[in-house]
């Protein structure tokens, strides 16, 4: 799979648009694991999907739901992943020098997350109400005035557009981190700071618009009679804190298979990680109850239908399981300072964040298509099977450069960080 | 440098200062009188809009407050070090504005000498509050936010007043510090323990700021009214909190650094900091607003669509334009370093923010209120003069509190200044004898800074 990737160039530049920097980089910061660490999960991850297609043909509706929660999950926590390397830019932060590879690894997800988007086009008519002609037959059985008045905004060529340009803004902004930020591994990193910094100050501001406008476009949409004003900031906190899980899955597995990075990344750096894991577990759940509770006081038809819909027929569990497993668990978990600073724990609550990111998403999307609950098998394969390439590839780009941005004039204070 | 302000003579300009203040609290207190003796409907306060300034006060005052903590405890637990020559100060500022902020729901009400039924006290009716209400949550979340200000702004403070004490010449200043100092020695032990207790007081604090504006936003996001119901607005009013905070403490930081000449502790880098942090919570308060805008277009609701509107083309469009350029457009010029790092122009943009502030507060308030679902009951709010006069008053008594803590209180925290400053590295004397190895900067003595009163000090001091 992967030399078939390296031998296609419009390919490679989904994976990587750079040329590998990996024999420059000094031995302690190379990616020393065998090729086993990227191809595993691309062959796993790409048997799933096509195993999948079994589906496709028994129940097409089923099998675009599935596709479609798995593919947004990859997609906010390559988001939220932007929104971290930003955040970490513009607040000059040093102590994450040594994990900003993977989180920039991360980040160059667009592309292929673009690609692996189109069936989504191809889904839109079960997946988007609103792409109905029916609806907007005046006089007609079907005819639905609110979905009519909404139509300037919510129409299939539109939004098409709209989703084109938010991937080339994610995609340029991306492009212009992760590619300074390597090039300075070989040509010297004297003016990286500032440049990186200049990116994401105006980088920032456009994502947050693109990210919540694709999150009412995307997500929001498969509902297109509820509106909620908060959607936009749920849809990148849950993104979030999936990415910082996703750094601290990758690099503990690293250290602990094949001992890269180690005494470069340390416990103050993994006690930071699961500081931000605990401060967006706590925030996802403070948006989240805002959003429940605001609907649910005021109580109006419009917009309570939408947790009516998932307080039955069985989603109540599902509810019930989100409030107790992606914010009570993991809050006492990553509460203490001995949890967040012992690599098991930590390692452990950010697999399972992700998880219930994905458990998150899924409680969105899919009652639209089920009003009573059921897990599909479906939706594990096709969940799996897209985040296990998107991290596949994710791992293939990081054995091409050094793990670490070496010649980053703030590496030295990242080493010698430490919590106090 | 920092003690010095409490020890020396009181300049005349303080008095003056304070005399023009405390007779603005004194207004308030008359206007308080007269509203209690004659009732709420001296304000102007009518049937669709039962909620004007006073309300809209209250909300100005909570977020004014709210910087504070956020420099104090959230800029802490992230360890910019930046924050501490300004925590003290904004602290104090929080507990000011927190104070002004709770005469509001008090006086507010119809009958308050019944405002203690707010409370959860067992009684001889068995009557309890209604704990359904956002306005219960208020009496909550503002009175315990107030103590945990207070603790937080305290145990910072013992370190410095035992500095106070042991610089005093007068047996009064000693007794007197010595008693609030706590009988601080800044022993290791002391040490350890405090910086337990402030860290564990910041993750405290910073879930507290964070709920209390949220709990003040609810008041208007639960009800079912077009332009209060609306899931944003808890994040919103957060953020609308920081930046009316933070540009208060530019406005009255800039003040006090040139008159108290602290700006080698106060820097041009610190408010250049706090700059951003305006423009950034700016931004996102800007962006709100589109969010708002789009939503109540997207939601083809015609009364959610009709309450922007009328925002924006109704009798208070001047309201909503004045909010629309003081907090969406005029931070934007914080994209400019010479901008940002420029006082005049700080200060005038900080009073902008909170011009701006103040207004979007009313526009919420009272343009969603003056026309709702029933034409019938439209209405347009004019104040009073006792509405006036009440807020002025809540000026008058914010300054006086703030100027009694410039004179008694070390506005900077002495201590943390000390332990972030390069010398408190334990490598900074490595290189050399007493030299750095860079700037060749000689080692002076500590101990004779400590002596006190020596030339400079007198020379700047005098200013």
């Amino acid at each position: 799979m992967a030399d078939s990737v390296r031998s296609n160039s419009v390919l490679g530049w989904l994976a990587d648009p750079l040329a590998s920097t990996a024999d420059a980089a000094q031995r302690a910061y190379r990616f020393t694991a065998d090729r086993r660490s990227y191809l595993a999960p691309l062959a796993i991850g790409v048997a799933l999907l096509l195993v999948s297609l079994v589906g496709f043909a028994t129940d097409a509706s089923q099998f675009y739901f599935s596709y479609f929660i798995g593919w947004i999950s990859c997609l906010t926590i390559a988001v939220g992943a932007l929104f971290f390397l930003f955040f970490n830019h513009l607040t000059k932060a040093s102590w994450s020098v040594v994990v900003r590879r993977v989180n920039e690894s991360i980040v160059w997800a667009f592309p292929l997350l673009f690609v692996l988007g189109i069936p989504i086009v191809f889904g839109m008519h079960d997946l988007y109400h609103w792409t109905h002609e029916e609806l907007y037959v005046v006089g007609g059985p079907e005819y639905d005035p609110i979905l009519a008045g909404k139509r300037g905004y919510l129409n299939t060529p539109f939004w098409i557009a709209r989703v084109v340009v938010y991937f080339a803004l994610w995609t340029f902004l991306s492009y212009k981190l992760y590619a300074d930020s390597v090039r300075s591994d070989v040509e010297g990193g004297e003016g990286l700071p500032a440049k990186l910094r200049k990116t994401s100050a105006w980088g920032l501001p456009l994502t947050a618009v693109a990210t919540a406008f694709a999150s009412y476009d995307l997500l929001m949409s498969t509902d297109p009679h509820w509106f909620s004003t908060i959607f936009g900031v749920y849809f990148f906190i849950g993104g979030i804190l999936a990415a910082v899980s996703l750094m601290v899955v990758l690099l503990a597995s690293f250290q602990r298979i094949s001992g890269m990075l180690d005494g470069v990344v340390t416990t103050e750096h993994y006690h930071d990680l699961g500081k931000y894991m605990f401060g967006f577990t706590v925030f996802w759940a403070y948006i989240a109850f805002s959003q429940y509770m605001l609907i649910w006081y005021a109580g109006i038809p419009e917009e309570t239908i939408f947790y009516k819909h998932r307080l039955m027929h069985g989603w109540e569990w599902h509810s019930a399981f989100l409030v107790l497993f992606h914010f009570i668990v993991p809050f006492l978990v990553l509460l203490p300072r001995f949890t967040k600073r012992s690599l098991p724990t930590l390692s452990f609550m950010a697999v399972w964040l992700i998880g219930m990111h994905w458990f998150d998403i899924h409680w969105i999307a899919a009652p639209v298509h089920d009003a009573h609950h059921t897990f599909h098998w479906l939706d594990l394969t096709l969940g799996l099977g897209l985040f296990l390439v998107f991290a596949g590839t994710i791992v293939y780009r990081l054995t091409r450069h050094s793990l670490v941005p070496e010649k980053d004039p703030y590496l030295g204070d990242s080493l010698h960080f430490e919590n106090v | 440098m920092v003690s010095r302000h409490t020890e020396k003579k009181t300049p005349l300009a303080w008095y003056i200062a304070f005399g023009l203040a405390s007779s603005m609290a004194a207004l308030l207190l008359l206007s308080l009188a007269y509203q209690v003796w004659n009732g709420v409907g001296v304000w102007g306060n009518n049937q669709p809009v039962a909620w004007g300034w006073p309300i809209v006060n209250f909300v100005f005052w909570v977020g004014i407050g709210h910087a504070g903590t956020l420099i104090s405890a959230i800029l802490f637990l992230f360890r910019q070090k930046w924050r501490t020559s300004i925590n003290r100060a904004a602290e104090a500022m929080t507990l000011f504005a927190v104070m002004c902020a709770l005469i509001f729901p008090t006086f507010h009400v119809g009958r308050v000498w019944v405002i203690y039924w707010t409370l959860p006290i067992p009684n001889q009716m068995e009557m309890w509050p209604q704990f359904k209400s956002p306005l219960l949550w208020d009496v909550f979340a503002v009175s315990s936010y107030f103590i945990v200000s207070l603790v937080f702004w305290y145990v910072g403070l013992i370190p410095d007043l035992a500095t106070i004490r042991d610089r005093s010449s007068t047996w009064l200043r000693r007794k007197v510090t010595g008693f609030f100092s706590l009988g601080w020695t800044g022993a290791n032990r002391h040490w350890r323990n405090y910086e337990k207790a402030y860290l564990l007081l910041a993750g405290l604090a910073t879930p507290l700021v964070l709920s209390v504006h949220s709990v003040v936003s609810f008041d208007f996001a639960v009800s079912v009214l077009p332009g209060w119901h609306t899931t944003i607005f808890p994040p919103y009013f957060v953020a609308g909190a920081i930046f009316s905070g933070f540009a208060m403490v530019v406005t009255l930081m800039v003040i006090a650094r040139k008159v108290y000449g602290l700006e080698n502790v106060i820097t041009l880098d610190v408010l250049e900091k706090m700059n951003i942090i305006i423009l950034v919570t700016g931004t996102i308060v800007g962006f709100a607003y589109i969010t708002e805008f789009f939503m109540a277009w997207y939601s083809q609701v015609e009364y959610e669509q009709y309450a922007f509107i009328n925002r924006a083309f109704g009798p208070y469009a001047w309201a909503y334009w004045i909010m629309m350029t003081c907090n969406l457009i005029s931070p934007q010029l914080f994209w400019f370093k010479k901008l940002r790092r420029s006082i005049p122009v700080m200060f005038a943009l900080s009073i902008v923010v909170n011009i701006g502030m103040w207004f979007e507060r009313f526009v919420i308030t009272i343009t969603s209120l003056h026309r709702d679902f029933l034409p019938s009951s439209w209405g347009y709010f004019e104040p009073t003069l006792t509405d006036v006069t009440t807020f002025i008053g809540s000026f008058g008594l914010f300054f006086t509190l703030f100027l009694l803590f410039l004179r008694f209180v070390p506005m900077v925290a002495m201590a943390e200044v000390k332990g972030v400053m390069p010398e408190a590295d334990p490598h900074y004397y490595d290189e050399g004898d007493g030299h750095t190895a860079e700037s060749k900067v000689p080692y002076i003595q500590p101990a004779q800074e400590d002596n006190g009163r020596n030339e400079a000090g007198e020379t700047r001091g005098g200013k």
